[in-house]
């Protein structure tokens, strides 16, 4: 197992540097520069602009100052859409607020789907269950930006509970909404691997020992089938933790709040390069951190698992 | 987490695969077609689902595999009800502006020249406030009629939806196929490489390329729309495709090719991908929805469909912004939206569960 995470840890390095590379000849490929706008520069000042950067120099010594000062100091420069700002420091501004919301998105989602999973598994073919499917495909169906505005419409706009967006702090009910947005494809996502998970467990012999042996339905479900029907969540959420980045980038759009997700579409908007590679790094070292954990977890979960 | 798995997907154990060689729809065995009672004795009528009775050898109507699993599909309702819908839709949206155009005049892009024409307008509102067939769904800010809009955005959605999956199809199949069947070092290899591109932030790396290369025209955004969008979903199709063709490919009918000195991509593409096609249609099927998703996220961000032309995320972005005064402009793209996606769901799980009836439900 250590030898396992070892390998993978080692193997993230390489890959960051990748991405790191591939975005950064991505930017520099396209035509154009960060700083042509409506106007054409004069060309005394485009020049003293080349030089501040560091444009002036050739392509390779260029790549080598920015991979230099990533691997050395992990100084990601600073941005050019925010003049004075660090790109280091833009993300640590940022980061909890995503962080906050993503992780809110993800546990609403986990609590609410496991349950309505469980209750449709528990029941199959009744009405709780294809309420529970309906449910679940209408998450799956409608996309997160056309729920959040309708919900705004509906909780903010008519019934006035709610306020409609902005970032108030932490404990403000300005969380509520976006999360809810964020949770619903999850939601319905989990609902279903739950419900398909647990429906394989409860047919299988162990769980029939145990109703044999006569305990009660909760207990069967809730100290045996579970454990089991849970594995398809716990291996959903490598790949989920992924879309809730995107969905992030979405909702913070709809909702303005400043977090990484609207800097980074700013940033690409704006053809910020250092803050545009300091957050594609930074979201793939999270991404891949996080995976290694789902793996361990899955490992330690259901001990047939050997790495 | 046994890699040789026939499927790796998170939603289904692992378990053989419903598709067997015996009557593959690649070459289908001798069997009498519908309608066509053979008399034969009982040894010479071959082939699966064929009828033997007791006294005559009778042939009677043969079957095959697919035809089993359209008989199933059209027994689930929910799948059939999606099918229908995603018909309609998709005719709607393929003839829908030209009918419109012939009907009233107005295209997509139609900018009334009347300065008084040149607002918002609710569903079914003539310009003084009665009732109108003119606009069915409204207009725009700018007086274009919406429903036209809805259903051009239906077009280059599904446009897109069907052409990124494709193009998903076709490297992710390749991959999966010639990784599965080579095997050893250079399949380690193969899904070591998948492994670490599945978590990438890819949407991230293709909001980067789209912002980076915006085309001017909007036809040059529409392919780089569908080179991006094709890249992302071939993965889990490449997993998909390695794990049937790893338990296809020590079969016998593998075997006799190779016998028979059929070289290995003619073994690959023309023997053993033909029988992996139930699964490849299944996630196919579940796969367009997921790409038609992203385009109009990546739409509304602004990276995807530029305008004049209208996708259905472009569309949600315009309306989100008028929510608050003119909610059916955000309405009505996202409620077709909804639907479509909602459609297309349940035919692929109608799909799956056809195709693989081993799942009791």
């Amino acid at each position: 197992m250590l030898r396992f995470i070892i390998k993978r840890l080692l193997i993230t390095i390489p890959t960051i540097l990748i991405v790191i590379s591939i975005t950064w000849g991505l930017v520099r490929l396209a035509p154009g520069n960060f700083y042509t706008g409506e106007k054409k520069l004069p060309p005394a000042i485009e020049k003293n602009i080349r030089e501040k950067y560091g444009l002036d120099k050739s392509w390779q010594e260029q790549y080598r100052r920015t991979i230099w000062g990533i691997v050395r100091h992990l100084d990601f420069g600073t941005s050019l859409t925010y003049p004075g700002q660090s790109v280091n420091a833009i993300i640590a501004r940022s980061l909890p607020i995503s962080a906050t919301i993503g992780l809110l998105a993800y546990l609403f989602a986990l609590l609410i789907g496991i349950s309505m999973g469980t209750i449709a598994a528990l029941k199959p073919n009744s009405r709780w269950d294809y309420a529970s499917m309906g449910i679940a495909m209408l998450g799956i169906s409608i996309p997160n930006f056309v729920l959040g505005p309708i919900l705004v419409l509906i909780f903010s706009l008519t019934l006035y509970w709610l306020p409609p967006s902005r970032w108030e702090g932490f404990a403000s009910k300005n969380i509520i909404l976006p999360v809810i947005t964020l949770a619903a494809i999850y939601t319905a996502y989990i609902a279903r691997l739950t419900r398909a998970g647990l429906l394989e467990v409860l047919r299988s012999d162990y769980i029939r020992t145990a109703r044999a042996k006569g305990l009660s339905e909760s207990q069967v479900v809730f100290r045996h089938a579970l454990r089991g029907g849970l594995m398809p969540v716990v291996s959903y959420t490598g790949p989920a933790l992924a879309f809730l980045l995107t969905g992030t980038v979405v909702v913070e759009r709809i909702f303005i709040l400043p977090g990484l997700g609207n800097y980074f579409i700013n940033a690409s908007l704006n053809r910020d390069e250092p803050l545009i590679i300091g957050i594609v790094a930074f979201v793939a070292i999270v991404l891949l951190l996080m995976n290694l954990l789902v793996d361990i977890a899955y490992a330690y979960l259901d001990p047939r698992i050997r790495y | 987490m046994n890699k040789d798995s026939p499927d790796n997907l998170p939603e289904t154990p692992n378990r053989e695969p419903a598709i067997t060689p015996l009557g593959t729809p690649h070459e289908p065995p001798i069997r009498a077609r519908e309608g066509n009672i053979i008399h034969t004795s009982p040894e010479l009528a071959v082939g699966e689902g064929d009828v033997r009775s007791a006294e005559l050898g009778e042939v009677v109507e043969g079957t095959s595999l697919w035809r089993d699993a359209w008989r199933r599909l059209l027994k689930n309702r929910l799948a059939l009800f999606g099918m229908v819908v995603v018909i309609l839709i998709t005719i709607g949206a393929l003839i829908g502006p030209f009918i419109i155009k012939q009907l009233t005049g107005i295209t997509p892009d139609f900018i009334p020249s009347d300065a008084a024409l040149i607002k918002a307008f609710p569903p079914f509102t003539a310009p003084d406030g009665s009732f109108s067939w003119k606009h069915p769904m409204g207009t725009d800010n700018q007086g274009r009629d919406l429903l036209a809009r809805v259903l051009q955005g239906g077009q280059i959605s599904l446009m897109v939806g069907i052409i990124a999956t494709l193009m998903s199809l076709i490297i992710g199949v390749s991959y999966g196929a010639v990784a599965g069947y080579l095997g050893g070092r250079i399949d380690n290899l193969l899904m070591r490489l998948v492994d670490v591109l599945y978590s990438l932030p890819y949407i991230i790396i293709v909001i980067v390329l789209l912002s980076m290369f915006k085309k001017e025209t909007a036809q040059g955004q529409l392919i780089l729309l569908f080179i991006a969008l094709g890249s992302i979903s071939w993965l889990t199709m490449a997993r998909i495709v390695r794990g049937q063709v790893l338990s296809l490919k020590n079969q016998e009918f593998v075997l006799a090719a190779r016998a028979t000195g059929v070289s290995t991509p003619r073994i690959i593409f023309r023997h053993i991908v033909p029988n992996t096609l139930g699964p490849v249609i299944v996630y196919a099927t579940l796969t367009i929805p997921t790409v038609m998703l992203s385009e109009a996220f990546l739409s509304f961000l602004g990276f995807g469909v530029q305008p004049p032309l209208a996708s259905w995320g472009s569309l949600a972005a315009v309306g989100s912004q008028n929510i608050a005064i003119y909610p059916w402009q955000l309405l009505f793209p996202g409620l077709t939206m909804g639907l479509t996606l909602f459609s297309l769901n349940f035919l692929g799980d109608g799909l799956r569960d056809a195709l693989d009836p081993q799942i009791q439900r």
